[in-house]
């Protein structure tokens, strides 16, 4: 019998890639206990887990980064949160943006371009870069938000000023 | 990391032996690949069959690695993808830019 009430577990991010693999076998045994997943959903929220995980290791500095899943059906949120400084983006556009539901190309490093649409001064959405021109020539070397981009049903990036708090948020239709 | 190599004719056949390509593997991979090239290697088959996971930064080292192959008229060939991973790049859509074979025999054919 699966839970229709909301269910929240939050579980510490590990600090090392070689522990992705065993930390998500646990927060998959966690969602076991409220939900059963489709093999095709399971493994879509592998993906995500690993990528999330991975940006975590990667780019957070906090220690207490953590990832937070709450069940709601119809839908699976899996956020990724952290205190620190916001996503800066290479060139002029930055958050906070000037302008809402503007779609935008930006690029968070070197061969990590994105195309996002703006949805509040500190929040965006990701969309899919490639959805109509894939070729190794315009496909980047780093494409963690893309993999999490096309394995969801939706993913934003917001930051709060005040606590300085991050969360990636994905969605995902159970 | 540990890969072990081969060559089979003229086609490199590398072997992953980690569980994990992930982030902790990806740049020393790719710098191993790269060299392999340099080297003169043209044709190259990389085998995850004892891979369990990959992650993006694993995959953009086999990216790389392509960009670094095509111009050069090389070729690369993925092998031995396990279930999840074969997944991986038919939702990022990777698989129509990469070869992927099932059986390294299959792939040794391709040449």
């Amino acid at each position: 019998m699966e839970n229709l009430s909301p269910t929240k577990i939050g579980l510490k991010i590990p600090d090392n890639p070689d522990d992705i693999q065993s930390y998500i076998f646990r927060v998959l045994q966690e969602l076991g206990k409220y939900i059963t997943l489709t093999q095709e959903l399971e493994r879509k929220v592998k993906l995500i887990l690993i990528e999330l995980i991975t940006n975590s290791i990667k780019h957070s500095t906090d220690p207490d980064a953590l990832l937070q899943l709450t069940i709601n059906h119809p839908k699976l949120t899996i956020e990724k949160i952290d205190i620190g400084l916001q996503i800066v983006f290479e060139g002029a556009e930055q958050i906070p943006f000037k302008e809402i539901n503007k779609t935008l190309q930006v690029s968070f490093s070197e061969n990590n371009s994105h195309d996002i649409k703006v949805t509040d001064h500190y929040k965006f959405k990701f969309l899919d870069s490639f959805k109509d021109d894939i070729s190794i020539n315009n496909f980047p070397e780093h494409f963690g938000f893309f993999i999490i981009t096309v394995a969801s049903d939706s993913f934003e990036y917001e930051h709060d000023p005040e606590s300085k708090k991050n969360t990636f948020i994905v969605q995902v239709n159970l | 990391m540990k890969l072990t190599k081969e060559y089979i004719d003229n086609i490199l056949v590398i072997v992953i032996e980690d569980k994990e390509a992930n982030l902790s593997k990806a740049e020393q991979f790719k710098e191993l690949m790269l060299q392999e090239v340099e080297s003169g290697a043209r044709n190259l088959i990389i085998s995850f069959k004892n891979v369990e996971y990959l992650d993006s930064s694993f995959l953009g080292a086999l990216v790389a690695v392509l960009k670094k192959l095509l111009p050069l008229n090389g070729k690369l060939v993925i092998t031995e993808l396990n279930d999840d991973i074969l997944n991986l790049f038919t939702l990022t859509r990777l698989d129509k830019i990469f070869t992927l074979k099932s059986t390294l025999q299959t792939s040794l054919e391709t040449f």
